[in-house]
């Protein structure tokens, strides 16, 4: 049996750990590929023209896998293991997934006000006719797994931070920050104009006391203004935050991020990215940019 | 030099359709001096908007754009509604708010009010200081008039497109939220209630008339306001259709206080959304299967261009409009709407309704 999982938006909120679990449950995974055109302009025709970029990349990955697996893995995120709530438009994923796509959507509710994270899993792992043993056992091995890779991440974090160039911390959701098609390649373009940029999920180690002074409900919002005091500790020679375009929750975030960097008097520069931006609108902004600095 | 504890504070508040009427007096009564705000039209909008963060949603500039010219007058505290409970943007309603205010220079102070009982009591009475019994008094009276406000919206939906002399409804509505504003003694209500009444049943209606049915369902904010829809009910009234609409205040209020209308509607909606949404994205769907069921002719749904909630429901609310074929309307509403437009709109939508209706009755 094959679980087809769309690499976009929520992919991206637990990295890796979805396809080897999966794999260690004994299930064939088909990953979609990255994003590219084709399935941004997929998403774009099947999306409410309302919805938020990050959401039409989405639907672009969901309709690339309709028709290609038995099952469609769109898991509900709703709180996370600090009862934090997550974007309330992941709550409704799995029941709009059902609308654009004819594969069976396969779903599991993770809200860790109600039911802890593995309980869940166990739940799901039972939907698929396995045992809560196996799958712990699942569980337990992709945990391991993810850390590996997170670590060889982290090594990486303190190469850069030590590096000599000066540093940009780009800041977004880690669907925008880890799918270089969608943020432009964004990355490769700090590069070439001789930049290091650091990714704002890379900071792992974050000393207490570094909490804000808002009480957000949203994961990402504690997490990143915590991130950003940490960051702000390094020598950073600007900032650079990516929003995608409709994106409710980052109309408020913004102005938080950057009343942070305004206090530090750190530049920062604000993108939008939609399914129109031009490549070359924002290697001029960035060029500008960082002529500033 | 003027003793500055003697004074009182003078406040302003962000203006809500009728229901401002409602809250300025809630807030006089509690000894303060009101600056109400000023109704939303193009110009109040453009201004909030010159100031409010681009992306964040529509309600939010419009708010801001009302209560500006009461700031310019001299408000010093504004008065603002926090949703605690919600998963979406108007939790950190009071808070940019703020921050964008003091940016722009204003020197005024923020009351976040939580929506829940206890802290809105508690706050109430710290700014207001008065006994807990007068409180409840004045509790009683704001929602006396709250209720009557509303029942005289759903009066005129009803009597709008029944009236044997045009406009001669939207007249005396004028008229009665006049008196209402007017009425500030709490022993008068009675009276002035009476009279409103007697003059609502003076309108010459066609008690027969048998006339297509359009519920309105959305976003509570421009739902509610019709300076803030182009008065949308009043238009669709005006062509001969009666508009029905479940989503107000004390709809809102009444859900507060029993949670288990959630858990009803949650129940009935299962087969489309499992989930809350935040806002209320559920309470759409639920009142869209309820009216689908009740045989209406058509849903209009408003929302604020890019609503969290509603735009996450609205390939929902399609869905359930191509299963059951009923007339369906999505109209966002942003700065840049222009009332041509909308008019535009609703012309065809009122088209398509009255021949769904003909063809129904065949």
């Amino acid at each position: 049996m094959t679980i087809g999982i769309p690499q976009g938006l929520i992919h991206f909120k637990q990295p890796y750990f979805w396809e080897i679990f999966f794999n260690n449950l004994g299930f064939e995974v088909l990953l979609s590929p990255l994003t590219n055109k084709e399935i941004v302009e997929s998403g774009v025709n099947v999306a409410d023209p309302e919805t938020c970029f990050s959401n039409k990349v989405y639907w672009g990955h969901l309709v690339w896998l309709d028709g290609k697996c038995d099952f469609i893995f769109v898991p509900r995120l709703k709180t996370n293991h600090e009862k934090l709530e997550y974007c309330p438009k992941f709550f409704a994923l799995p029941d709009l997934a059902k609308i654009i796509v004819k594969t069976p959507i396969l779903t599991k509710t993770f809200d860790e006000r109600k039911q802890r994270f593995v309980r869940s899993l166990e739940k799901l792992g039972a939907r698929l006719n396995k045992s809560s043993r196996e799958t712990r056992e699942a569980y337990e091995l992709s945990l391991l797994k993810v850390k590996e890779l997170k670590e060889k991440e982290k090594q990486n974090f303190l190469n850069k931070i030590s590096s000599k160039k000066p540093k940009i911390v780009l800041i977004s959701h880690p669907y925008n920050l880890f799918d270089s098609y969608v943020n432009l390649r964004i990355e490769e373009k700090l590069k070439k104009l001789g930049i290091e940029p650091i990714f704002i999920d890379e900071i792992d180690e974050i000393e207490p006391g570094n909490a804000s002074k808002i009480d957000f409900h949203w994961e990402f919002g504690k997490e990143i203004i915590e991130r950003i005091n940490e960051v702000l500790k390094h020598k950073i020679v600007g900032a650079v935050q990516i929003s995608s375009f409709q994106c409710g929750c980052d109309a408020v975030l913004k102005e938080f991020v950057e009343k942070e960097f305004r206090l530090k008097k750190t530049p920062f520069l604000y993108i939008i990215i939609d399914e129109h931006t031009g490549e070359a609108g924002l290697q001029t902004r960035l060029e500008a940019f960082v002529d500033t600095l | 030099m003027k003793d500055k504890s003697n004074q009182k504070p003078i406040v302003t508040f962000a203006r809500w359709g009728n229901y401002s009427i409602a809250f300025a007096s809630l807030l006089e009564q509690l000894g303060m001096e009101v600056i109400p705000p000023e109704k939303v039209s193009p110009n109040t909008i453009i201004e909030g908007a010159k100031i409010t963060p681009d992306m964040f949603c529509f309600p939010m500039k419009a708010t801001i754009g009302s209560y500006l010219p009461a700031l310019k007058k001299g408000a010093q505290k504004v008065f603002m509604v926090q949703n605690v409970g919600g998963s979406c943007r108007q939790r950190y309603y009071g808070v940019i708010q703020d921050k964008i205010l003091k940016e722009d220079g204003w020197d005024i102070e923020f009351i976040d009010l939580r929506t829940t009982p206890k802290d809105i009591y508690t706050k109430l009475k710290e700014i207001s200081g008065v006994s807990t019994l007068e409180l409840i008094k004045i509790a009683i009276f704001f929602f006396k008039k709250l209720r009557l406000i509303e029942n005289l919206e759903k009066m005129s939906q009803y009597y709008r497109p029944r009236e044997l002399e045009k406009g001669k409804t939207d007249r005396t509505l004028q008229w009665a939220l006049l008196e209402l504003e007017n009425l500030n003694q709490r022993k008068d209500f009675k009276n002035t209630k009476k009279q409103i009444s007697k003059k609502f049943s003076e309108i010459q209606i066609d008690k027969d008339k048998k006339l297509p049915k359009v519920a309105v369902i959305g976003e509570i904010y421009t739902v509610c306001d019709s300076s803030v829809n182009f008065e949308l009910e009043k238009k669709l009234g005006l062509e001969g259709i009666e508009i029905h609409r479940q989503m107000d205040l004390s709809y809102h209020l009444k859900k507060i206080l029993c949670p288990w209308k959630d858990w009803i509607i949650q129940k009935t909606i299962n087969p489309y959304l499992k989930s809350t949404v935040g806002g209320h994205g559920r309470d759409a769907i639920y009142e869209m299967l309820d009216y689908v069921k009740r045989d209406f002719d058509g849903v209009v749904q408003i929302l604020p261009m890019a609503c969290m909630p509603e735009v996450t429901v609205r390939p929902i609310l399609e869905k359930i409009h191509q299963q059951s074929k009923i007339p369906f309307l999505s109209l966002s509403l942003d700065e840049q709407v222009a009332e041509a437009g909308m008019d535009t709109r609703l012309e065809a939508f009122v088209d398509v309704v009255l021949n769904y209706y003909k063809n129904k009755k065949i």
